[in-house]
């Protein structure tokens, strides 16, 4: 009962594919993020900064659904890897996430690109 | 119940159409959105207001997790749609002690336009997502309330949008 992925049977909606661009680590992000699937993609972050891949772009164009969980994680993860010398960049083109974005303020916090920088 | 568009609290008083509980658990979310955005559409909520339906119930549902997940507490969450003039969602926790507070904008309280935000270090992800999911409905629903705690120890947030042939896009 902890919002993990052993809350019940539903299957994650969420796909996660890593890439490389550039000097950026790219996680690209399909299906859903909630507070079920929301823990895989914290989870992949803190596993790039473990790696030492401290420049991750969390590429959000192809995502379905992102809630505030979901902008919460954005927030953790540019907090830990800023904290650690790195930066996070959100990938995002698709506009009804960019309205979460924007109505929540945080276009003006996280960098916010269109493309992965060096694309 | 039928006819009143508000009692005397405030709150909306039309024939609920569906009411359904779920165990506070992050699994059930989905379902309950989904529902949402299911039952606005047969209800004749405009297809453009669809995806905002669903993301709203779904951030109310999420914030209902949060809290009674934060306080320990397995009651489930309650889910009210109504059809009446307009299409109207409630969502009620059983969760005393609001918390969260329902003004200004994430940027404000994790360092706005600093490039780093060390102030921000304890606040765990779960509290600023009870937070975000509040500044997210208030951007989003032009018709929110949130009440309570009231004497049934939770919070309600009550939202509705326009149906066709409704007399008024908003009356709040």
């Amino acid at each position: 009962m902890r919002g993990t992925s052993g809350d019940g049977a539903a299957e994650p909606e969420l796909g996660l594919s890593l890439s490389q661009v550039g000097e950026y680590a790219v996680i690209s992000v399909t299906g859903e993020i909630d507070m079920y699937t929301a823990p895989q993609l914290r989870e992949a972050v803190r596993q790039l900064s473990s790696e030492g891949r401290m420049r991750v772009a969390i590429d959000l164009t192809p995502t379905e659904f992102c809630d505030s969980t979901g902008l919460g994680v954005l927030i953790g993860a540019r907090r830990r890897l800023s904290d650690s010398g790195g930066s996070l960049v959100v990938v995002c083109a698709n506009p009804r996430i960019r309205k979460l974005l924007d109505l929540t303020g945080l276009d003006k916090v996280l960098d916010v690109r269109e493309a992965v920088p060096g694309e | 119940m039928n006819g009143s568009k508000h009692d005397r609290t405030g709150g909306r008083a039309e024939a609920v159409t569906v009411r359904f509980a779920f165990t506070p658990a992050a699994a059930y979310v989905r379902a309950a959105r989904l529902v949402a955005a299911d039952v606005a559409a047969h209800a004749g909520v405009a297809t453009g207001l669809l995806d905002e339906v669903r993301q709203a119930v779904g951030e109310a549902c999420t914030r209902a997790v949060l809290r009674h997940r934060d306080r320990g507490i397995d009651d489930l969450v309650r889910v009210e749609f109504s059809i009446g003039d307009r299409f109207v969602a409630k969502i009620t926790d059983n969760a005393q002690d609001l918390r969260a507070r329902p003004s200004s904008r994430i940027g404000a309280s994790i360092g706005g336009g600093e490039p780093r935000a060390s102030d921000s270090d304890t606040i765990e992800e779960d509290t600023l997502s009870e937070e975000i999911t509040l500044i997210v409905l208030g951007g989003l629903v032009e018709d929110l309330v949130v009440t309570g705690p009231d004497a049934n120890g939770g919070t309600t947030v009550s939202m509705s949008w326009p149906l066709p042939g409704s007399g008024s896009a908003t009356d709040h």
